[in-house]
């Protein structure tokens, strides 16, 4: 079995390669891996012939909940957008807190941070904070591939931050480990590091300009715009959010996506300028698609890979290597892992891996917080690269994509030494846990 | 037309020809219909939504089997296919329904519990839609379901699960998971509804005894063992013993976590005077590390990759090359719910059951699992139900 499993594999891999030789894109690319690692699956019954399309289509709607948040979230941003109340906040940041280098920059980690910490989502914050807080950061005198760097890196510490850290929520439903307790572990290291990549990477001050003199070539602000546009619709969202926490058995569930369009709408209503709303939303769309796609093909790869036995090879490799060498090979397996199954990864290699750390010794709950700060850098890897197309799209950076991830070299170090002896020493911050509770 | 826009157009035949084949299929998936044969034992068929109102007329509402004795005494309540990707659990019901004859007190029986999570797949996990138990008169067609109920029935869901009443934190998919929703509630979402109705089922029947049937991964410690809080623990432990002693099998015992809300096995102790207990089975299919997603690895549970793992003593079930056959797993199961009533009768003689025709370990492990399904096309169609 290890043979043709390996086999399949190769063929996937040829075939990903060949696609890409032909420049055919990402999305493209793995779509050839996917069919091709099918068929060949198909010569062995693995999957039968008969059920490769189905494998197929049914793959392909394994993130559509996630597919509808990235939508209606960046069509809500779109409409904040349009009706200037993005050049609005932007502008009121730079006005009070311009000569304030430090606390800008906390300030605006914080912005970031909330969105994904309140939905798990690193994207949502991208999408829904992303693009005032870089053109915030660019008038602090960031250069755009630093910015681009700062986002990426906070915006995925949001994933992991607490009260909602997807991985953390796989692992636990997949584990029978309780939710709970992940507020310390998690919060403390995110606060940290994420203060540590805004200076590290913000710190620097690219060019000086008056503050005059900024505030002079920012955008100009439609005339009517005023504080509560901007933020009722932002204030309907939260609130949305945090009704459901506050009164989770009296308010109807919503889903995050109808919690978009609701505010979306409240932020078309308050504009103080008319919107073309389905040229936007039309427009938008179309600037999202390769990202879709990209989710689209993921789960199409990850169900072929599971019906062909490929998976299951690469969960099988991971748990088979020596301990030590795990702990080492954990700063590479993990965001690889995310970067070609996004959340995939966490069932795949976390489930088996919380469930072998815990056989040894070690306090599951903080070593899944501990591997949450690993995951979120997956996503500046191909071939989905999420939050790492997201950072670039939203911080207009035009440079090297590779250029921009070897910037963000420092904090990843970090992070993910900060993470392994989380794991490492996760009996020892059994407390962490104990006092969240 | 330009060349962009033929290969744009072949492309677009291609999906459309895929969806409409996938589609067909996952149609067809969704509404099979399993025959379930009602044996001699079976003196009424219920619908959950008797006791739950806010089930009546969705997919959640279920079939509830009654087998009543002649003489009056305890009440005990199986529940199968809380997890509708753990076969062994529908499978065991279903030889309690067409076999079991009860002298003494009452039986109930949920094969299909979740009844949309045995409607849904598992995108992304590449599971075969059917598995089939040879019988001695052809064989018997299941679905496989999953884990959680479809979103076609319980949608949107919530950005986190917030469980009633605790108010403990969940995944937002176990908003949709039956063995994460109760107690339950009447008009909650619709997964919190199908627990209610079992809790009623339960309060207003006086159940006893509570037994959800399930399986797991062999590289997951809470596997191969009887789950109970500390109410049910020693006729667990009772019952762990006499099948260790007289059927050479292990089935050790797992206390029920009090701080994790949501389980059967917690929640059921804590909101009624019914003892629960939950089984969990080795489940090889379910682990992350094995070969392919084949029926061959749900039925036989062999996997190279697993006995491999088994020599760096990884996994927390004894692992050979016979892997974990299903007659091994429905007999594990069978065993040990009738010795749990066996305890529970010599510890409350006036709340006794006494049933009998149930096969043990050893004689569904020699038999075969489909040996004890009837055939639906040779019985009374009266006596022939589907959900």
């Amino acid at each position: 079995m290890y043979l043709r499993i390996g086999i399949i594999l190769a063929i996937m891999v040829v075939a990903y390669s060949l696609a890409k030789w032909k420049n055919l894109s990402v999305e493209l690319s793995m779509l050839s891996a996917a069919v091709c690692g099918g068929i060949a699956g198909a010569f062995v019954s693995t999957p039968p012939i008969g059920q490769l399309a189905r494998h197929l289509v049914e793959g392909a709607f394994t993130y559509l909940d996630v597919i509808l948040v990235f939508s209606t979230a960046t069509i809500f941003m779109a409409i904040v957008r349009e009706s200037g109340g993005v050049n609005y906040v932007v502008r009121a940041t730079i006005k009070y807190f311009y000569n304030l280098r430090i606390i800008a920059l906390i300030l605006l980690m914080i912005i970031v941070l909330i969105p994904g910490a309140l939905t798990g989502a690193g994207s949502v914050s991208l999408l829904v904070v992303g693009a005032p807080v870089a053109l915030a950061l660019g008038y602090l005198g960031i250069t755009k591939r630093r910015i681009a760097a700062i986002l990426f890196i906070v915006a995925g510490l949001s994933a992991a931050a607490p009260p909602v850290n997807i991985w953390a929520m796989i692992l636990s439903a997949g584990t029978a480990i309780p939710y709970v307790g992940f507020e310390l572990p998690l919060g403390i290291p995110v606060l940290i590091l994420g203060t540590f990549t805004v200076l590290f990477l913000g710190w620097k001050r690219e060019r000086t300009m008056d503050l005059g003199e900024v505030l002079k070539e920012m955008p100009e602000v439609p005339e009517r715009m005023s504080w509560w546009r901007v933020i009722l619709p932002f204030l309907i969202f939260f609130g949305l959010i945090v009704a459901s926490r506050i009164l989770p058995f009296s308010t109807p569930i919503l889903g995050l996506p109808l919690e978009f369009v609701i505010a979306a709408l409240v932020a078309l209503l308050v504009s103080p300028k008319k919107i073309k709303i389905l040229e936007l939303s039309r427009d938008t769309m179309k600037r999202l698609l390769p990202l879709l796609a990209t989710m689209v093909v993921v789960g199409m790869l990850q169900q072929v890979m599971t019906a062909t036995g490929v998976r299951g090879l690469l969960s099988f490799a991971v748990i088979s290597t020596p301990i030590t060498l795990l702990f080492i090979l954990l700063a590479v397996i993990i965001p690889v892992s995310e970067g070609v199954l996004t959340y995939g990864g966490a069932a795949i290699i976390g489930i088996p891996l919380i469930w072998f750390l815990d056989s040894i010794g070690l306090h599951a709950t903080v070593a899944i917080a501990g591997l949450s700060l690993l995951w979120p850098l997956g996503d500046g890897l191909p071939p989905t690269a999420l939050i790492g197309r997201l950072s670039v799209m939203v911080s207009e950076y035009k440079d090297s994509y590779w250029t921009f991830l070897r910037s963000t070299w420092l904090p990843w170090l970090i992070i993910t030494v900060v993470g392994i002896l989380m794991i490492k020493f996760s009996a020892d911050l059994e407390f962490l846990v104990r006092w969240s509770i | 037309m330009s060349r962009v826009w033929i290969i744009k157009s072949i492309l677009l035949l291609i999906i459309i020809t895929l969806m409409i084949i996938a589609g067909a299929q996952l149609y067809e998936h969704r509404h099979f219909k399993l025959p379930i044969v009602a044996g001699q034992g079976v003196t009424k068929v219920a619908k959950l939504s008797d006791y739950a109102e806010g089930v009546k007329e969705t997919v959640a509402d279920t079939n509830v089997f009654y087998l009543e004795g002649k003489e009056k005494g305890g009440k005990m309540f199986i529940m199968a296919n809380t997890h509708s990707n753990e076969p062994a659990a529908i499978l065991t019901a279903l030889i309690f329904v067409e076999n079991a004859l009860v002298d003494k007190g009452t039986l109930i029986i949920i094969p299909e519990f979740n009844n949309s999570a045995g409607r849904n797949t598992r995108p992304g996990d590449g599971y075969p839609l059917y598995y089939e138990i040879p019988t001695e008169w052809g064989s018997k067609k299941f679905r496989m379901g999953n884990r959680d109920a479809s979103p076609l029935d319980q949608w949107p869901d919530p950005d986190v699960y917030v469980h009633y009443p605790d108010k403990q934190l969940l995944s937002f998919l176990d908003v949709r998971n039956t063995n994460r929703t109760w107690p339950g509630r009447p008009n909650g979402p619709l997964m919190e509804r199908v627990t209610y109705g079992a809790m009623q089922i339960m309060r207003e029947m006086e159940v006893d005894i509570a037994i959800d049937i399930h399986g797991a991964e062999t590289m997951f410690p809470v596997t191969n063992c009887i789950v109970a809080p500390e109410k049910s623990m020693r006729i667990a432990t009772m019952t762990s013993l006499t099948v260790k002693a007289r059927e050479k099998f292990d089935n050790h015992v797992e206390p029920s976590p009090s701080g994790f809300r949501g389980l059967s096995h917690r929640e059921i102790g804590d909101y009624s005077d019914t003892l629960p207990f939950l089984l969990e089975a080795p489940l090889p299919f379910l682990d992350q590390p094995t070969g392919p997603k084949t029926v061959k690895l749900l039925l036989d549970g062999k996997d190279p990759f697993l006995l491999s793992l088994s020599k760096k003593r990884k996994l927390f079930v004894p692992y050979d090359e016979t892997g974990w056959p299903m007659e091994k797993r429905v007999g594990q199961h069978c065993s040990v719910i009738l010795e749990i009533i066996r305890q529970f009768s010599r510890k409350f003689p006036e709340r006794a059951v006494e049933l009998r025709n149930v096969p043990r370990y050893a004689d569904v492990v020699k038999n075969g699992v489909g040996h004890y399904y009837h055939d639906p096309d040779k019985v009374d169609k009266a006596v022939v139900h589907f959900n």
